[in-house]
């Protein structure tokens, strides 16, 4: 059995036979193929989830090649679903893999994340992030949220019932206030830890192991080398996870948030 | 300065150009940079693929050891058709692929007493992705004897640990004077491993070899960051240089490499 693919994942007491089976039998959404997807979903393929749902619309260009692993020289032009596909597959050929070229959008997002047992956020775009956290908390999908600029990086994880990232983050921060990658840069290495971290936590979620970021958010800043974990409360008047949210119906998202991920406040 | 980049490096490397600590000085700092890998597996796979990506001028990867199917699980620079092929030529063609512009040398050997000082002049920093013991002493003792700085992580079951030992600001044996007693090494084919476990860590050394090189930031020096996966916590452990540390204190008695499989093998007797 040393000769096995899995097996020194499988002898961790944590994991066992069972847990690889259950690896085998579970499927995570990857949102984003780019600094945060390339480390998730090459870990996730690596120690043997059986699906990936990969969803992104972009192509792979030279700028990505300084932090997205996932990609070679070989690919520029091509579209990062179907690079990553190839790639994850080279890893292992059993791995099933739907590439989807487009964007999580509200319209076509719940069918999505229901065909999925766990949500990964690998997006750069603010609404997305919202969208994704939005959905998980009403479709009672478990997510894994992280996020990167310069070098540092977050993560957290929402299970059902958990505080969200609303509870953390009521809204976006308005456009102008933050930069973007392109303009404040970004360390490579920055994305491989957090979408490292990421692929920890989502195969936690699928084992079910405890111990997860549910409540608590992971703080890493390459520059300092200070990474914590630091406790956050729900927030009582959460906009989408509170007795009262304001977010209730995926099917009228549009009314409630814009597109850029605000909260349309109520007329009168 | 910007000017001596080329214009596809320019394109390739914008996101470090706009990073305020790197910029382009730091970028051509790391394009003129050499890094040796010492272990190609489960830290050195990360490690090797953000120094690649990062630009790193040339990398040298040391290792003796062929691609097996159950290194598939964690070491994500391999992929099936690399099963039996060397770990350094497999992993030299993938970070080709990905930056054509870094020079890779390829080490197939285990580093050892007689080869490491030989093979550690030839770099600026030193990377440890090894999974043994004998070789981590080994490694710390060579490079603070070399001059040179060594991006330490480890990693066993479900925790991991980063460190940087810079000579003179304490080195593995002051972290550790003693090896565990024998039969505790991670390279055991009995111990298992948490599959991004080593993303983690080996993605740290390849940050904190980025900040070495360049002067930015603040190393993990005299500081180890401990990692538990499962709890998912992270503490920061401080140390000193040992004034009675036998390699780098202020009256040492190694001047030279040792035999480290002996010293690991004696740690249970002593």
């Amino acid at each position: 059995m040393n000769g096995s693919r899995h097996h020194r994942q499988q002898i961790l007491a944590q994991v066992g036979e069972r847990g690889q089976s259950r690896l085998r039998r579970s499927s995570a959404l990857v949102v984003g193929l780019g600094g945060l997807g390339s480390p998730a979903a090459l870990y996730l393929a690596a120690a043997g989830v059986g699906r990936l749902g990969l969803i992104d619309d972009q192509a792979v260009e030279l700028s990505n090649l300084q932090r997205q692993v996932l990609y070679t020289e070989a690919d520029l032009g091509r579209p990062k679903v179907e690079a990553a596909r190839a790639r994850l597959r080279a890893i292992d050929s059993e791995l099933r893999v739907e590439a989807i070229a487009g964007t999580l959008r509200p319209d076509n997002a719940a069918v999505l994340a229901a065909a999925y047992d766990v949500l990964i956020d690998g997006t750069d775009a603010f609404e997305t992030k919202f969208l994704l956290n939005d959905v998980a908390v009403l479709l009672k999908r478990p997510l894994v949220h992280g996020a990167v600029l310069q070098w540092h990086g977050q993560v957290l994880t929402v299970r059902p019932g958990d505080p969200c990232l609303r509870c953390l983050f009521r809204e976006p921060p308005d456009p102008g206030d933050v930069q973007s990658c392109e303009e404040a840069g970004i360390l490579g290495a920055t994305t491989g830890v957090v979408g490292s971290v990421q692929a920890e936590e989502a195969l936690k979620l699928m084992l079910g192991l405890p111990g997860v970021l549910a409540g608590r958010l992971f703080q890493h800043d390459g520059l300092s080398g200070e990474t914590r974990v630091i406790p956050f409360p729900r927030d009582e008047a959460c906009p989408v996870c509170s007795a009262r949210p304001l977010i209730a119906d995926l099917g009228r998202y549009t009314e409630q948030v814009s597109p850029r991920g605000h909260l349309v406040k109520p007329r009168g | 300065m910007t000017a001596s980049l080329t214009g596809r490096q320019a394109e390739r490397y914008a996101r470090h150009l706009s990073l305020q600590e790197l910029g382009p000085r730091g970028q051509q700092k790391l394009l003129q940079s050499r890094v040796l890998i010492v272990g190609v597996g489960a830290l050195g796979s990360p490690a090797s693929l953000y120094l690649a990506a990062a630009g790193v001028g040339t990398l040298g990867l040391c290792d003796h050891d062929a691609v097996r199917l159950s290194n598939l699980q964690r070491q994500v620079l391999h992929q099936t058709a690399s099963i039996g092929q060397s770990k350094v030529e497999a992993g030299a063609r993938a970070l080709h692929a990905l930056n054509p512009e870094v020079r890779i040398e390829t080490h197939p050997y285990a580093v050892t007493a007689a080869n490491a000082l030989t093979l550690l002049a030839g770099y600026d920093a030193i990377v440890d992705g090894t999974d043994t013991f004998a070789a981590r002493y080994l490694l710390s003792d060579a490079a603070y004897l070399a001059g040179k700085p060594l991006v330490h992580g480890s990693i066993f079951r479900i925790e991991g640990q980063v460190t940087d030992f810079v000579p003179g600001q304490g080195c593995y044996r002051c972290l550790y004077p003693e090896p565990p007693p024998p039969g505790l090494v991670s390279d055991s084919p009995a111990v298992g491993v948490f599959a991004p476990l080593p993303g983690i860590i080996g993605c740290i050394q390849a940050a904190e070899t980025i900040k070495l090189l360049t002067g930015r930031g603040d190393p993990l020096i005299g500081r180890v960051l401990l990692h538990d996966s499962l709890a998912m916590t992270f503490r920061e452990v401080r140390y000193r240089r040992d004034p009675a540390c036998p390699l780098c204190g202020d009256r040492p008695a190694i001047r030279g490499l040792v035999d480290y499989e002996a010293f690991v093998q004696a740690a249970g007797s002593r």
